[in-house]
């Protein structure tokens, strides 16, 4: 131990590390920085059980799933009694599931186009408050949302939203009374798409300005005051300073949303979906639950076909983001 | 060093347990054709150590248990879980006096230890696919649904009790004294002989009611209604005189309250649209969903509902809430409601919690909903369907069960007379008192006894083979049925149960094997809930063509499929038959 130490104190170490064997090298590599890899194994580990492990179970997709059998032991998917492995993707893809995908990539591109700019606007007037406490209060005030389960925030949203009449809306409510007609919010299909986009911008813009909150305060000072010297106003500066300055990490957020864009999370539609809007309101994640899960005849091959259809288009649209946005001389995701 | 020891070690329980996880399911999958054997082997054992005289050995092979069973226990301590639903009722379902009552009896009788495990009432398909699919489920699962049986048959997820009802039915007296063949068997496939689940029993066979508030109809001067002209003129006076009968709550009047299950709490209105002469055929071939969606008439009563709808006669958000939502039972206990249909005896259950004894102690001393027939068929009849008394809930074994005799044993149990009565009425003083007559008049529970509330009226939870109540005999179960709502008037709940019985149509039941197009159509309840939902709530102009797409999108996604297999399946056993009997 000792003379591995003197000799990287002695002059050039490089060269002296240099000239011993791989395994020796890799050997006093981790000496010096073992603690660093023991960190990582924890969340390694997470990755292992929880994202590579169930990988095993995408199996199932191309089987005949067998409550009694482990995955591997399930016979594969066969069609009397000829081996068919995509028999769950042919028999997963009819008119619910093309009307399910086209649901969530409607859904999740206008989350985009709504969702996505509307907490880079945020944090940019919230730069600009002069005011500590009342920005600090604001802050708060709009994160709070986010911290409400779905199920609680479609309560609200039917206190506020629903027809009027017993137990009825306050929106509608108030509109009725004053001789007005009732809007449709949950129950016609283009108004309760609004409602639905409208909710969740509201419920994530405040917690989504985090991040460019922070990246903004990461922007040298002196490249303002540089700016005012040379006469450049507020706009001036956040279009020349602000947002360079948290240009890439804007890449990277929308480079990882894409990558979403045939993904979604469950709750969020499950609880807002009913009947009525059914035809606009299915989409992947809930079609998934619906034939899978809840379902009389849970059919686990088929939806595992759609999960593993999903993973494959994100990552599609990921790498392409990606290159994209390299191409365009951005970082990127890697 | 230390630290690394330490990582090594986290490391190392990470990698076993998760080749335990891995082993647990080879374990699982293996037992279940082993463990008859693997248990007759280790009690073959113990009765050869008792003794080796040839008197014990031929008893031993007259005993179906293989010896399992000594003087009807089980020689080693078996341990088995029961689902039961968990309504979220004033106990723990499964912490409570009655399941304390079942372990103990369970362990004195047979020496088997018994748990129970909940599941949600209204999301119990989710929970027990998961249960299955993660090999935890109950060793005795029920459900209401068959075809959700035979799919997790064909998915090698329960096991057959044919074999096993062979060898075991002289242990099982009460059991077949119960159910007889005919529940037993009810299921059974005619051609290969599996029997998946038992069929649980119906003492009585109501159905569904159309419930009114009979202090409003007085307020209003107005008869009880006994044709749907009559209900509808009813409804509209109750909407024409909201600020009469509810004063500043005006706005809150509902007078029809429908719910998003439309098929369910409109089913008399639906059935009286039905042509009560249809033959058992097109009944068998289109009346496959038990809502009727399919069957010719159902669209005409629609048709009626959206005309409401549209006039203001139903509540607007109905449709916003799903099945388990309590939004519109509150509606009823506020008193905001003028009529509603649902099950046969509903404003009476959950005893003074229920909705008529919530509205006498709230609302109005006279406020109360009774139960009337006014949904006429083209003959004049009120037809409806009743249940039939063979089927109700279906018991079933998931094959991850390794102690199918002790299961059995428990249904055995559940089923004996003198169970099914305790657990129903459970204790003298606390739960029932005795009439003169020997009427059992079922009464609330005060405070002091919390853990002895019920599991569902009569702890329906628990009797998983017998659903209505069941006196030692017709004639005391008939004098107690009234009486077994307590805060309820006996003669409101007596005219329910005449006004069930009246014109009641019990269904037909036609066992032709499975319907494999049934479990492969995708989600068809969710399409029929849209179907129905949309063509309520959409303008009276567009209702035709609503009906008719959402039709057209439900039968291309499996219902023509099941149809047209229903109707190839009936030619083959009946040929040209169109009525069974």
């Amino acid at each position: 131990m000792k003379k591995v130490q003197s000799e990287a104190v002695v002059g050039n170490g490089q060269t002296l590390l240099s000239k011993k064997t791989g395994m020796q090298r890799f050997k006093i590599y981790m000496k010096r920085y073992w603690q660093l890899y023991a960190m990582l194994a924890l969340p390694m580990i997470y990755l292992v059980i929880f994202k590579y492990y169930p990988m095993n179970f995408i199996t199932i997709a191309f089987k005949d799933y067998k409550f009694n059998r482990p995955v591997f032991k399930m016979p594969w998917a066969s069609v009397k009694g000829e081996i068919d492995l995509l028999k769950h993707f042919k028999a997963a893809m009819k008119p619910d599931f093309y009307s399910a995908l086209r649901n969530t990539v409607t859904l999740n591109l206008l989350d985009l186009f709504f969702g996505f700019p509307a907490p880079i606007i945020f944090a940019l007037i919230l730069n600009e408050l002069p005011f500590r406490k009342f920005k600090k209060f604001v802050q708060t005030v709009a994160y709070m949302p986010h911290f409400l389960s779905w199920v609680i925030i479609y309560g609200l949203v039917c206190i506020l939203f629903q027809p009027d009449g017993p137990a009825g809306g306050v929106i509608n409510t108030l509109l009725v009374k004053n001789g007005m007609a009732a809007i449709p919010f949950l129950d016609d299909p283009s108004h309760w798409i609004g409602t639905y986009v409208l909710v969740g911008v509201w419920q994530s813009f405040g917690w989504g300005s985090i991040i460019y909150l922070a990246a903004i305060a990461g922007i040298n000072p002196e490249l303002y005051e540089a700016a005012s010297v040379d006469g450049a106003g507020r706009l001036k500066k956040m279009w020349h300073i602000t947002l360079p300055g948290i240009k890439s990490t804007i890449v990277v957020l929308l480079i990882m949303n894409i990558g979403g864009i045939v993904g979604g999370a469950f709750d969020r539609i499950y609880a807002m979906q009913n009947p009525v809007v059914l035809s606009v309101a299915d989409t992947l994640s809930t079609f998934v639950y619906r034939i899978g899960l809840s379902s009389s005849y849970p059919k686990f091959e088929q939806t595992t076909a759609v999960g593993l259809f999903q993973s494959v288009v994100g990552l599609f649209f990921l790498l392409g983001a990606n290159k994209i946005s390299r191409k365009l001389g951005e970082r990127g995701i890697w | 060093m230390k630290r690394k020891l330490v990582a090594l070690l986290l490391a190392a329980t990470m990698v076993i347990s998760l080749a335990a996880c891995g082993d647990k399911k080879t374990g699982d999958s293996s037992s279940q054709q082993s463990s008859g054997s693997s248990s007759s082997s280790s009690s073959s054992s113990s009765s050869s150590s008792s003794s080796s005289s040839s008197s014990a050995q031929t008893e031993v092979k007259n005993d179906p248990s293989n010896g399992e069973l000594v003087n009807g226990k089980f020689v080693k301590t078996r341990k088995i879980t029961v689902e039961v639903y968990d309504r979220s009722g004033k106990v723990a379902a499964d912490d409570n006096a009655w399941t304390d009552w079942i372990k103990k009896q369970m362990l004195d009788r047979y020496n088997v230890e018994v748990s129970f495990k909940t599941v949600p009432r209204w999301t119990e398909k989710d929970a027990i696919n998961t249960l299955l699919a993660s090999g935890d489920a109950p060793d005795i699962c029920y459900t209401y649904e068959y075809p959700t049986i035979q799919s997790y048959a064909n998915m090698d997820g329960i096991i057959d009790l044919n074999p096993l009802l062979e060898q075991y039915k002289s242990l099982l007296p009460n059991l077949w004294a119960w159910l007889g063949d005919e529940n037993i068997y009810y299921d059974q496939d005619p051609k290969t002989g599996t029997v998946w689940a038992i069929e649980g029993r119906r003492n009585n066979t109501y159905r569904i009611n159309t419930f009114i508030r009979q202090d409003w109809l007085d307020k209003l001067n107005l008869k009880t209604p006994t044709t749907m002209a009559e209900f509808e003129t009813a409804i509209k006076a109750f909407r024409d005189n909201a600020s009469k009968l509810l004063g500043k709550d005006a706005g809150q009047m509902v007078p029809f309250l429908l719910t998003s299950d439309v098929g369910w709490t409109a089913a008399p209105i639906i059935e009286s649209f039905i042509d009560p002469n249809i033959t058992d055929k097109e009944l068998y071939v289109t009346g496959f969903d038990d809502r009727k969606y399919t069957v010719a008439g159902t669209k005409e009563a629609v048709k009626v509902l959206n005309k409401w709808y549209n006039d203001n006669l139903l509540w607007k958000s109905f449709h916003l809430h799903q099945d388990g939502d309590s939004a519109g039972d509150d509606l009823c206990k506020a008193g905001y409601v003028g009529a509603f249909i649902q099950n046969y005896d509903y404003p009476y259950r959950n005893n003074e919690d229920s909705i008529n004894a919530l509205l006498a102690k709230n609302v109005d001393p006279n406020a109360k909903f009774v139960a009337i027939n006014c949904f006429q068929d083209k003959n004049g009849k009120y037809t409806h369907y009743s249940y039939s008394a063979a089927g109700d809930r279906k018991t079933f074994f998931p094959a991850t069960n390794k102690e199918p005799l002790a299961s059995l044993l428990y249904v055995e149990f559940i089923s004996s007379p003198e169970v099914i009565q305790y657990l129903q009425i459970g204790e003298e003083g606390i739960n029932h008192k005795v009439h003169d007559n020997g009427a059992i008049e079922i009464i609330p529970v005060d405070d002091a006894h919390v853990r002895y509330n019920q599991l569902g009226g009569n702890n329906i939870d628990l009797t998983i083979t017998c659903n209505g109540l069941r006196l030692s005999t017709p004639e005391l179960t008939h004098l107690s049925m009234a009486l077994s709502y307590a805060g309820s008037d006996p003669q409101d709940v007596a005219n329910a149960m005449a006004v069930a019985e009246k014109d009641a149509v019990a269904p037909i039941h036609v066992n032709v094997g499975e319907i494999t197009a049934e479990s492969e159509g995708s989600d068809l309840t969710g399409k029929r809930n849209a179907g129905f939902t949309q063509s309520v709530i959409c303008p009276t102009s567009d209702f035709d063509k609503t009906w008719d797409d959402a039709m057209k999108a439900y039968m291309q996604s499996g219902g023509k499929a099941i149809q047209d297999e229903r109707e190839a399946a009936w030619k083959e056993n009946f040929g040209n038959k169109t009525n069974l009997n």
